[in-house]
């Protein structure tokens, strides 16, 4: 891949594994991911976040994940998963911090396995291994953890700012594959301005919905882009990862869209009191076509209402007896989020897909090392 | 002898349950299911209907009524010109939950109970090759595996689905796959939308996931299946074991399911997030025999399910209570009233389909006839996968006794690829029927049946089924 513009395709990258990441371009996208770590913990280590080891096996796992799949592996005779998200455990640890006088600020740098539908393979969002960086604040709701993302995205971009002659080589010699999935031109890495614009879910459709109905040239180059014909969205689903590509690219700086309706989310997240059926959580989306960088929410917490929420997703009580034991006795209002690491470095490092921030990347349904 | 010794005492027969009671005093909790305690049954067990008295009124209480004057028959000579219309030309084409389907019958969504399991692979050719849906119930992937068999001689939940997706033709039909809470536990359907191989059936749109909301035999409770220890001590972390594998060693295990939870808004839910997180599955809802069963329908079809599934109180069953296969549930005739209620409302988009010991053609245009677009059968193919000669007489003998069936599933019968002939004559005899009764009726697409054309045999159910009575 030296010179000129290679084939970086899914199915080339792991062809000959070692020529690929000894490549130059790919071994300073690496750094990058290393430095965009680095930035990470130093952002929240100077907040009083307290870092915990990343949970990887247990009973139960995050069932709130569209069609992908979890991994089980045989513990003792005894099923258990691989995290596909350590969500019930961040809820677990900043309500134990809480009770022990704390912080209640925790995180982990979570592996996370997801087997994710075929079709995922094709967004350049989606790997079936990736870290999250999960979030967890006590006495907070989705409004004091959007105010957490913003403060760590604005941070990682003024340290990673540093770095821009590195980058300005990354970004020019992956230009052709960018512009080409529909991601604008990068020519600066912008420090955001807080605090980041927020829409609720709805207006967010309104604004796609409306978009769609009026540029015919904006159409167009979406079914060019995704090879679909675009059509008006409702308000009750989730935004399909081509649309949101669309709101994306209407944007030079991070933003939140929250509010999300009900059944279009996990059972963890909050529902208003005063407003049943809509969500207390929010999605924060990178600019310029790259897409959703973290998904968060107030919690969910009365075992009442996680009962029933949890009935809603066809999930079965007896599979979340520690959970449904420790909200019981020790339920705390808490909210967070999980920040992909390897989205925000290809946001960063303005990569047309997001294996190519991995030396040993796992695609979806893709045999590779 | 004992008779003629108890004449001598002026001993009379009592209509008093006396030997039931005993039976129950000597087996305790095991009396209650109607199998004995061997380990291969053959299950084909459903509300009893004809004991001393019939129970309550069913399809059978409807006749089919044709007309003298039959102007659609003229349209259709109009429409073919040179001849005569005739039931061959009764088009019985339709859709039901969002699939085409070539005839308005579909195969229940049967479980993990050993002989059908055994044949299921079978009834899936036929039905895929027929252009029929084919309903894969709970449980499989628990008891029988996933793609890798759990046992030599019993068929994993990817081979019965495979060997339907892999016949159909012409894109007819549909796959129906059911999940509950234990299946959802291995999360079935998870699986199923990241299998590579599933993939291209997903996008052609040939498949829809069912919730479970109720069986006709067991209304209200849980999945029932006895078990050997082996199993029910690999299946103890998803289910409820009675006895405890690990500390009692008996002749064989109860394996508990629960009846799920549900209130109006969770079952709304459910549908609006398969449809969110599955958007290339189809949606269909199965319920049972319940009191509410018009508001279940109405809440199933806003909340924009593809079909519903009617299963009736006399519903088949692998292994139900003898107490709910008695006393517990709506008769199927009060199922259907629902659903014509239901239908009434013109703006249901919703399909409804309804079974429940029906297993002809009359049953299918009368079902129709009174507002459902189709109807599920399960036992009918079952038994005829194992239409093998002689099969018969072991299964009506063993089952009259209320003994098992090991004979047939174990050492007699060894089901091959024929059973897959038995079932499309089986259906065949079925559509001919149907399209016999259809133009019976001067109609000649079976989807045109209405109500005009079945009336009633007793003044009662006229009435209730808002139809003409015969008298």
């Amino acid at each position: 891949m030296a010179d000129k513009v290679h084939d970086i395709s899914a199915q080339a990258f792991s062809k000959d594994i070692f020529t690929t990441i000894s490549e130059p371009h790919m071994q300073r996208v690496y750094s990058m991911y290393d430095k965009v770590s680095a930035s990470i913990r130093e952002h929240l280590n100077a907040n009083h976040f307290q870092e915990h080891k990343a949970i990887i096996l247990g009973p139960v796992t995050d069932p709130g994940i569209r069609g992908s799949k979890q991994v089980t592996v045989d513990y003792y005779g005894y099923e258990y998963k691989t995290m596909s998200s350590a969500i019930l455990y961040k809820q677990l640890l900043s309500a134990a911090s809480k009770k022990a006088g704390g912080s209640g600020k925790i995180y982990f740098f979570a592996d996370n396995i997801r087997l994710e539908p075929i079709e995922t393979a094709q967004t350049d969002r989606h790997l079936a291994e990736f870290i999250q960086v999960d979030i967890e604040v006590a006495d907070t709701d989705h409004f004091g953890a959007m105010k957490v993302g913003e403060d760590l995205v604005a941070s990682v971009c003024r340290s990673m700012k540093r770095y821009e002659p590195e980058l300005k080589e990354i970004w020019a010699f992956f230009e052709p594959h960018s512009t080409a999935r529909g991601l604008k031109k990068r020519t600066e890495l912008k420090v955001p301005t807080s605090p980041f614009k927020k829409y609720t879910h709805r207006e967010v459709i309104d604004l796609i919905n409306e978009k769609i109905d009026s540029d015919p040239e904006l159409k167009k180059h979406m079914e060019r882009l995704f090879k679909f014909v675009p059509k008006p969205l409702s308000y009750n689903s989730e935004i399909p990862w081509e649309y949101e590509w669309l709101v994306s690219s209407l944007h030079d700086e991070p933003f939140f869209i929250y509010d999300y309706p009900k059944g279009s989310r996990g059972f963890y997240d909050r529902e208003y009191k005063d407003k049943p059926g809509l969500l207390m959580d929010f999605d924060l989306i990178f600019p310029e076509g790259y897409g959703e960088a973290a998904s968060g929410a107030a919690r969910e917490y009365e075992i009442n209402k996680i009962i029933a929420r949890m009935k809603e997703t066809g999930e079965k009580l007896e599979k979340y007896k520690w959970y449904l034991e420790f909200l019981q006795k020790n339920g705390t209002a808490t909210a967070g989020f999980g920040i992909g690491l390897e989205r925000t470095v290809r946001y960063i490092c303005a990569l047309p897909s997001i294996y190519l921030t991995l030396p040993c990347p796992k695609i979806p349904g893709l045999y590779s090392p | 002898m004992l008779d003629s010794l108890l004449n001598i005492f002026g001993a009379k027969k009592t209509d008093y349950p006396v030997s039931e009671i005993m039976d129950r005093a000597r087996r305790g909790r095991k009396a209650i299911y109607p199998f004995s305690n061997e380990k291969f049954r053959f299950s084909i067990y459903g509300a009893s209907m004809f004991g001393d008295a019939k129970r309550f009124k069913t399809i059978d209480d409807v006749v089919i009524a044709p007309p003298q004057f039959t102007p659609h028959r003229l349209e259709k000579a109009i429409e073919l010109i040179s001849r005569e219309p005739i039931h061959h030309d009764v088009d019985t084409s339709t859709t039901i939950g969002g699939f085409s389907t070539k005839f308005p019958l579909v195969q229940s969504s049967m479980g993990s109970q050993d002989d059908w399991n055994k044949v299921a692979i079978y009834s899936a050719k036929a039905c895929a090759k027929l252009g029929l849906i084919y309903g894969i119930g709970e449980n499989i992937t628990a008891t029988w595996g996933y793609k890798e068999r759990n046992a030599a001689n019993q068929p994993s939940f990817f081979e019965r689905a495979i060997n339907y997706l892999e016949n159909v033709k012409d894109g007819l039909g549909g796959l129906v796959v059911q999940q509950n809470e234990e299946d959802a536990y291995d999360e079935l359907w998870n699986k199923m939308y990241s299998d590579k191989r599933l993939d291209e059936y997903l996008q052609q749109g040939l498949i829809a996931f069912e919730i479970k909301g109720g069986q006709g035999a067991k209304a209200g409770m849980g999945g029932e299946k006895i078990v050997d220890r082996a199993t029910a001590k690999r299946l103890k972390q998803k289910y409820t074991m009675f006895p405890d594998p690990d500390e009692i060693e008996a002749e064989y295990y109860e394996r508990h399911s629960s009846p799920d939870i549900f209130t109006e808004e969770i079952l709304e839910r459910r549908i609006k997030k398969l449809h969110n997180d599955y958007p290339n599955a189809k949606v269909w809802f199965k319920t049972g025999p319940y009191r509410d069963l018009e508001k279940v329908i109405e809440i199933a079809s806003r909340a924009g399910a593809d079909n519903i599934t009617v299963d009736g109180k006399e519903g088949g069953t692998g292994m139900s209570p003898g107490v709910a296969l008695n006393d517990l549930g709506m008769p199927t005739l009060a199922c259907i009233k629902a659903i014509r209620r239901a239908k009434e409302k013109k703006d249901a988009k919703t399909s409804i389909i309804v079974s429940g010991r029906l297993y002809n053609g009359a049953h299918i245009v009368k079902a129709m006839a009174l507002g459902a677009n189709g109807i599920a059968m399960g036992r009918p193919f079952l038994l005829s996968a194992y239409a093998y000669p002689f099969a018969d007489h072991f299964i009506e003998h063993e089952l009259y006794n209320n003994r098992v069936m090991r004979f047939i599933s174990t050492d007699i019968i060894h089901p091959d690829e024929r059973s897959v002939g038995f079932v499309r004559n089986f259906v065949d005899s079925v559509e001919i029927e149907s399209k016999l009764l259809t133009a019976a009726v001067g109609k000649y697409k079976m989807r045109d049946l209405s109500t005009e054309d079945v009336e009633a045999h007793d003044p009662t159910i006229a009435e209730s089924l808002n139809i003409k009575s015969v008298l």
